[in-house]
């Protein structure tokens, strides 16, 4: 029998195995870091979807909070 | 329906917007309006928040304003290519309950893995976790049911081979419904990868062409909002 290990990562097999409950209690934890950094609830824009519009106005920044930002970073 | 389902079921999806499938009929879209308000969502983009659109199968996007949930998006749809009818969704959800207490419906997994087959690149490799994931969770004490959503949805050469080699007798049976299991059951892998590739080709050109008189559509009500 194949196991998940020889198809996809050892994170994602890890991943398949937690029952989906778990996988969703993870995913909060998740998102509790992604809101502590400051990001921000507006998607980025999907240009494949069909809804996809280019000239839609998009929100400011929540009360003049910043989303992540990038500090520093390589030359490439 | 979407990103939380995903990841509920095996695939992992960060995404932000929250996305609805609502039956769509006036008394449900005034208690729509009414939770609407409450996180001070408001409509962006076209189209209004009509039943036509809904029924017509245009999804409605919200932007929340409540300061708790600012910037977030909430799409609502009634209706989705391929998929059945909204009763019987609601018939085959999945119903969770949060430490909180708090209930949530999901989509069913077999309905999920239909919405998930769009024009958009981001679809596919979810809809092969998806199912990866169902395979390596029920595979040791299938039901027929789950055997032939494999044989129907898998997008995993190996997998296919893999089902299709101990299901042999259901596997000629829905080899009719969907042809590359053909492939599957010579276990011929690489045909079988070329197989999947033009069967989620095919399956993007007719969401493509699905979506093409409601594109039109749409552009029509863009134009007629800024002029």
């Amino acid at each position: 029998m194949i196991q998940p290990e020889q198809l996809v990562e050892a994170e994602w097999a890890e991943w398949y195995r937690l029952t989906p409950v778990q996988r969703w209690l993870e995913s909060e934890k998740l998102w509790q870091t992604y809101l502590g950094f400051g990001g921000l609830l507006e998607p980025e824009p999907d240009t494949q979807s069909p809804f996809f519009d280019a000239r839609a106005s998009r929100p400011r920044a929540a009360y003049g909070r910043t989303g992540v930002r990038i500090l520093r970073r390589g030359r490439v | 329906m979407g990103g939380q389902a995903c990841v509920f079921y095996g695939a992992a999806e960060f995404s932000r917007d929250t996305d609805f499938a609502i039956l769509a009929d006036a008394a449900n879209l005034a208690r729509l309006g009414k939770a609407l308000a409450e996180l001070q969502g408001r409509v962006i983009a076209v189209p209004p928040f009509e039943l036509k659109y809904l029924k017509r199968g245009h999804a409605i996007h919200f932007r929340c304003q409540h300061p708790e949930t600012f910037g977030m998006r909430v799409d609502i749809m009634a209706k989705m290519r391929g998929v059945e009818p909204f009763p019987k969704l609601w018939r085959r959800r999945t119903t969770i309950e949060l430490p909180d207490g708090l209930k949530c419906d999901l989509l069913g997994l077999t309905d999920l893995v239909l919405a998930k087959k769009t024009q958009r690149d981001k679809d596919w490799p979810m809809i092969r976790r998806l199912v990866e994931a169902h395979y390596f969770q029920n595979r040791d004490k299938p039901n027929p049911q789950q055997i032939r959503f494999w044989l129907g949805e898998l997008r995993t050469p190996a997998l296919l081979i893999e089902v299709a080699r101990s299901n042999a007798g259901l596997a000629r049976r829905v080899v009719l419904k969907r042809p590359l299991l053909a492939e599957a059951i010579s276990a011929d892998a690489a045909q079988l990868e070329r197989a999947l590739r033009e069967e989620e080709s095919a399956e993007r050109e007719r969401d493509k062409l699905y979506w093409l008189p409601l594109r039109n559509e749409l552009e029509r009500l863009r134009h007629s909002r800024e002029a």
